[in-house]
């Protein structure tokens, strides 16, 4: 049909269609698609190629794309579904209740600014640490300097222990000047410990004690490096 | 009795007496240094516009001076058995530091320093034992602190940030207070005293439990009130704009008009 056989071949197939009726058949048809497609080519176009096309997308689609998920029911959307008055009024409310505990807070916190919780007697307590110590989500004054001491006498036992492995080295000179000075820390820690024994609410006492023990350690550590 | 010897031995002799004594004198200069023990360092550096000076010594006394040059200049002189002295230059910043320097060597002779730096320089010297004495500085920071015994004499300060610390021994503090600025004496037995100007504004927080004996001197007015039997004062002189914190655990303070 189209001449592209070489004559010996195109002969034989010549030869073939002359007898086989089936492929003179398809030639026949054949023949008049390419004679049509070569006459009148608008002819073989489908009237809405473009909506054709759309649909043969869409069912290749439909057959590539995961079936979709289960839409929630519509009796639980609703439970969540606010108006915009309704999520401004309760966005107000939470701004509003927030504000009032920060303050409460605020006020309650800053009036004592210049003592440590560690060395505050019971009677410069706020309220809120009053109530958070009665629940017990914070320490007493008392607990709390317990507490801070007991970390301070095992760092002091650690750098003693050290004291002790270096001390052999030191010249005598530097042995005196260590047990004196030692001598004079452990005096004001021995006398400040009785007090607070007495009074355990002493305040300045509490503070002493602690600055003492800072000052012990202190010592220990320096020497420690020699 | 010159002229007799020169009569006696003639020229000769006159060179070997010469000699003789100049043999004599350095064999007793050679005998003292080794008696003493005694060794010297000294070295200089060159000074920016911003200077740190950081010092940990192990015994000895410590003297800094402000002066006016670009300069730091370190003398010691170092007491048998001598310690390793090994200054460092960091970008401004004076390092010596005879603890690590020396860590290990349980017997080491006192170092007695004197430095003099830049009036401008920011001062942190800290020994275990001996006096530091820090004068004529105008910087950010004044920081002296002993870990045993010993005085801290500090004079001619002024810097927005004092801090003075011993055990045992004597503090004397004598400068100005800067506005803002936070000043702290701790000791745990010996006597503080403060002489600072009667214009001084400061809130101050002066503890001895054991003495109880606070003198505030000029300085008594404002709103200063004791606390717990007069183991404490507190209160606040002129506008308080400095804050002063003394504590002395077993002695006395003190305050002295400038």
């Amino acid at each position: 049909m189209d001449d592209d056989l070489e004559p010996s071949l195109a002969d034989a197939v010549r030869e073939h269609l002359a007898f086989c009726e089936s492929c003179a058949k398809v030639c026949e048809d054949l023949a008049a698609i390419v004679d049509l497609c070569k006459t009148e080519p608008e002819a073989i176009v489908p009237p809405n190629s473009k909506a054709l096309w759309c649909r043969i997308n869409n069912i290749i689609e439909s057959e590539v794309k995961p079936e979709p998920l289960p839409l929630p029911q519509e009796s639980r959307r609703q439970i969540w579904r606010f108006s915009l008055p309704q999520l401004a009024a309760a966005v107000m409310c939470i701004a509003l209740i927030s504000s009032l505990l920060t303050v409460v807070a605020l006020r309650n916190y800053s009036t004592p600014t210049d003592t440590d919780l560690v060395s505050r007697s019971a009677d410069n307590q706020t309220l809120v640490e009053r109530l958070m110590a009665k629940v017990g989500l914070v320490d007493t004054p008392q607990k709390a300097r317990e507490r801070r001491i007991a970390e301070q006498e095992a760092a002091i036992e650690y750098w003693t222990r050290r004291v002790q492995e270096r001390r052999a080295t030191w010249d005598a000179r530097m042995r005196d000047a260590f047990d004196k000075n030692l001598n004079v820390i452990n005096e004001s820690v021995n006398d400040y410990t009785l007090i607070l024994q007495q009074n355990p609410e002493d305040e300045i006492t509490g503070e002493m004690l602690d600055s003492a023990l800072d000052e012990k350690m202190d010592m220990l550590r320096k020497f420690a490096e020699l | 009795m010159q002229f007799s010897l020169v009569s006696v031995y003639g020229r000769s002799g006159h060179r070997k007496t010469t000699i003789l004594l100049l043999m004599s004198v350095v064999f007793f200069m050679l005998f003292t240094i080794a008696a003493n023990g005694q060794r010297r360092f000294s070295k200089s550096y060159p000074a920016g516009q911003s200077v740190r000076l950081e010092l940990v010594n192990r015994s000895g006394t410590v003297t800094v001076e402000g002066w006016d040059r670009p300069e730091i200049n370190i003398t010691a002189s170092l007491e048998a058995p001598a310690a390793v002295v090994q200054p460092q230059s960091l970008s401004g910043k004076i390092v010596i530091n005879l603890v690590r320097d020396n860590a290990g060597r349980g017997d080491v002779g006192n170092v007695n320093f004197r430095i003099r730096v830049p009036y401008y320089t920011a001062v942190d010297i800290e020994t275990l034992i001996g006096n530091l004495n820090i004068t004529n500085i105008r910087s950010a920071m004044v920081r002296a602190h002993v870990s045993a015994e010993g005085d801290i004499t500090l004079t001619n300060i002024t810097a927005a940030g004092v801090s003075a610390e011993n055990v045992t021994g004597d503090i004397f503090f004598d400068g100005t207070l800067q506005q803002g600025g936070y000043y702290r004496f701790t000791s745990m037995k010996g006597n503080i005293n403060i002489r600072i100007p009667f214009t001084s504004s400061f809130k101050l927080v002066a503890t001895a439990p054991s003495t109880r004996s606070i003198n505030l001197g000029a300085f008594s007015g404002g709103t200063m009130k004791p606390l717990g039997d007069g183991r404490r004062i507190v209160g606040q002189f002129g506008d308080g704009s400095a804050s002063m914190q003394v504590t002395n655990q077993r002695g006395a303070i003190q305050f002295i008009q400038r």
